[in-house]
């Protein structure tokens, strides 16, 4: 994998990730005052897409995973 | 009286088979009881999967193994973020359709459409470079078989997903859905954050694990 390649990866994904980061959160906490059963499953699961932005980007930033690969 | 998909609000709109609030706040409720526990069970399915994969994997010294690097880091990562932000997007589609802005509705959904398109792609892209350039196959390796079972799996939801939002798109077009009556549209919505959420354990699973 060229340098360019993995340079332009690493960007994407961290400026989305944090973007998309942001908005899971957001977005959660904007569904905190809801209780109904889709309500409490979307807070799951934005709670949980906030985790897989964070893995993304930490795997991005070298903190996790195992880059000694492809 | 027809209760299936979005038949009810079309019916209602369309004032043939005029249904009372209370009970189609009734059947809206078993419906989204029925749709969770189809989420609970495709969660136990990808569940028995995962610790196949796990037992298998703890069954070998190294892994991957020798020969094949495993999947790209980085670009897993960034079509992680993709499909993430397709959840994230169809979130707001949602939110659009609720408080009455159906131009900006069709957009969010459109964009959720090209997101997921792009996960599978980029799928596709990874499968191809495990294939072709690292020779991992689904028979050749406990490697292969496992990743392209799972991945294939999520790849196989992420396909009917993308049906599915079509499926959606095409009966708001047709009016199917109001402003009060959408469960379909909800159904579709946590079913698409679903997909997402599986993705973020195979993500740690394949990618980081």
């Amino acid at each position: 994998m060229s340098i360019l390649q993995a340079t332009i990866e690493q960007t994407l994904t961290l400026y989305f990730g944090v973007i998309v980061f942001l908005t899971a959160i957001v977005q959660t906490k904007n569904e905190w005052g809801k209780h109904a059963l889709e309500d409490n499953v979307t807070k799951l699961l934005l709670i949980l897409m906030a985790v897989g932005c964070v893995e993304a980007i930490g795997a991005t930033l070298g903190f996790l995973g195992h880059h000694g690969g492809a | 009286m027809a209760v299936a998909g979005g038949t009810l609000e079309h019916e209602h709109g369309a004032g043939h088979h005029e249904m009372s609030d209370a009970l189609y706040e009734e059947i809206r409720g078993h419906r989204l009881l029925g749709f969770t526990l189809f989420l609970i069970s495709d969660c136990i399915l990808f569940s028995a999967f995962i610790f196949a994969y796990l037992y298998l994997r703890n069954t070998i010294d190294h892994w991957p193994p020798p020969g094949i690097e495993g999947p790209n880091l980085l670009f897993g990562a960034l079509n992680s973020v993709v499909l993430f932000g397709s959840g994230a997007t169809m979130h707001y589609a949602l939110e659009s359709w609720k408080h009455g802005n159906t131009k900006l509705f069709y957009r969010w959904l459109g964009l959720t459409l090209f997101l997921g398109l792009w996960f599978l792609l980029g799928q596709g892209y990874e499968y191809s470079d495990l294939y072709y350039r690292q020779h991992a196959t689904w028979a050749g390796s406990i490697f292969g078989a496992s990743f392209f079972t799972l991945t294939g799996l999520h790849g196989f939801h992420v396909f009917v997903g993308l049906i599915y939002l079509s499926v959606v798109w095409l009966q708001t077009r047709a009016g199917v859905y109001t402003r009060q009556r959408f469960f379909g549209l909800t159904a579709a919505t946590l079913y698409w954050h679903f997909v997402d959420v599986i993705w973020v354990f195979l993500f740690f699973l394949f990618y980081i694990f």
